[in-house]
């Protein structure tokens, strides 16, 4: 039994964050089947010649094939071992060193504004609100750069649940409002009555949400409209977000997706963004069990839509 | 009845702003600045919620969990993780060692907290 959990090749690549393929276990099996093959041709080269010299050299042979492999293998695995723990333990300091900071101020903002707020003037206040929200951009920014390295080690973290994504949609139309009201932007939405729940992880949901409709918001001009949509369609929820902005450039399409991605009018029209929002939406709604994709032409629109299979009851 | 809360948070800034949040509506605070005491309180003072970090000095949040667990005294009591180390690993270990709830520090309001806990209260 400890042999065969030992040759768990899933659990060596897992434990080791590497491919299976190259895993020790499926790396030895193999060199294993190297050292056949030359056995092999070793009986048949010594039986042809009859020669006892020939057998030996090809022993020989056979030995320092398997040291020169096994060595290389060996010192590959560790070295790749070593590059991927030092990648995990960045993420978990660079995770609790810098997000540690970023929550005491912004508890110690929400204190000041919810509990604290009394004998504050107005200009006060609206200071503490901006600093409020310059600490959740910051904790977003740390987020989204340690979600990046989780998926670049296969290791984004989903906790998946039953939820009602027609109240989340919803509620984060309505928290963006005013600030859509203060663009002239025109948002409208059909989301459908009596829609299931999906299964997913609710707060990278939020997330994908949160860049879509986001972007919609970014790349559309003042006076412009924004269309939220979400309705069943057979085992999935479909959920899309039309505008009338910027749009991609033909030539950039492709590349949408791609990590740091930025199109070049996106660039030129908001200065701020990372090119990290997409990728990150991607990898999330993929890893959910569903589908992200878009239309779009430049300087007359985009829509964005993704699928999440839809809670079995 | 006030319900008393054991917060047991190494980072003083943090400790400090979430006593005052929890007091301001209306719990008792108890505040640990590290693992053993936090432990001590909480075999001592029967708190209703612990509010629980990992990384903590003298003692960290998994063992003081652990110790909680194991105590006829304290093994009822329902220990909420907050923290913020974010990894499957540490998500899972918290809820075979019995924890109610893994909260994520940066990522939640204080409002948010309070709401957690009046759910586990059911307040």
């Amino acid at each position: 039994m400890i042999i065969i959990n030992d040759f768990n090749l899933r659990k060596q690549a897992d434990e080791l964050g590497i491919k299976v393929w190259q895993t020790p276990g499926f790396l030895f099996i193999v060199m294993g089947f190297v050292s056949v093959v030359i056995m092999t041709a070793t009986y048949f080269i010594s039986a042809y010649y009859d020669n006892p010299q020939v057998l030996v050299i090809s022993e020989c042979l056979v030995v320092v094939v398997v040291l020169i492999v096994g060595t290389s293998i060996s010192r590959f695995v560790g070295q790749m071992a070593n590059l991927n723990r030092m990648k995990s333990e960045f993420v978990a300091v660079a995770s609790h060193q810098l997000r540690t900071p970023l929550s005491a101020i912004r508890w110690e903002t929400e204190l000041l504004l919810t509990k604290l707020k009394k004998g504050m003037n107005k200009k006060q206040v609206e200071k503490m609100k901006n600093i409020s929200q310059l600490s959740l951009k910051m904790t977003r920014l740390v987020n989204d750069l340690l979600d990046v390295a989780r998926i670049d080690q296969d290791k984004l973290i989903l906790r998946k649940q039953d939820f009602d994504l027609a109240k989340l949609t919803q509620d984060m139309l309505d928290e963006s409002v005013v600030a859509y009201e203060s663009r002239h932007i025109t948002v409208s939405s059909n989301i459908e009555k009596d829609l299931p729940e999906v299964c997913g992880d609710v707060e990278k949901i939020k997330l994908v949400l949160d860049n879509l409709i986001g972007n919609a918001f970014k790349y559309t001009t003042s006076g412009g409209r924004i269309h939220v949509g979400l309705a069943r369609r057979n085992k999935d929820m479909i959920f899309e977000v039309d505008d009338n902005g910027v749009g991609i450039p033909e030539e950039q399409v492709g590349r949408v997706f791609e990590k740091f991605f930025r199109s070049d009018n996106a660039s030129k029209y908001q200065t701020e963004g990372t090119g990290l929002g997409l990728y990150i939406s991607k990898n999330v709604v993929e890893q959910l069990g569903g589908r992200i994709w878009f239309q779009s032409i430049e300087n007359v629109g985009s829509k964005f839509s993704f699928s999440l299979p839809i809670a079995k009851k | 009845m006030t319900k008393k809360i054991l917060l047991i948070e190494d980072e003083e800034a943090l400790q400090q702003t979430m006593a005052e949040y929890l007091t301001d509506e209306k719990f008792e605070v108890l505040g640990a600045m590290d693992g053993q005491i936090g432990l001590t309180l909480a075999q001592t003072k029967s708190p209703d919620l612990i509010l629980l970090d990992i990384v903590l000095p003298k003692m960290d949040g998994f063992a003081v969990l652990e110790e909680i667990k194991k105590d006829e005294k304290t093994k009822n009591i329902p220990v909420i993780l907050l923290t913020n180390l974010e990894s499957m690993e540490n998500i899972q270990r918290a809820f075979e060692k019995g924890a109610v709830a893994y909260l994520i520090k940066a990522d939640f309001k204080l409002e948010d907290v309070v709401k957690k806990i009046k759910e586990i209260l059911k307040m």
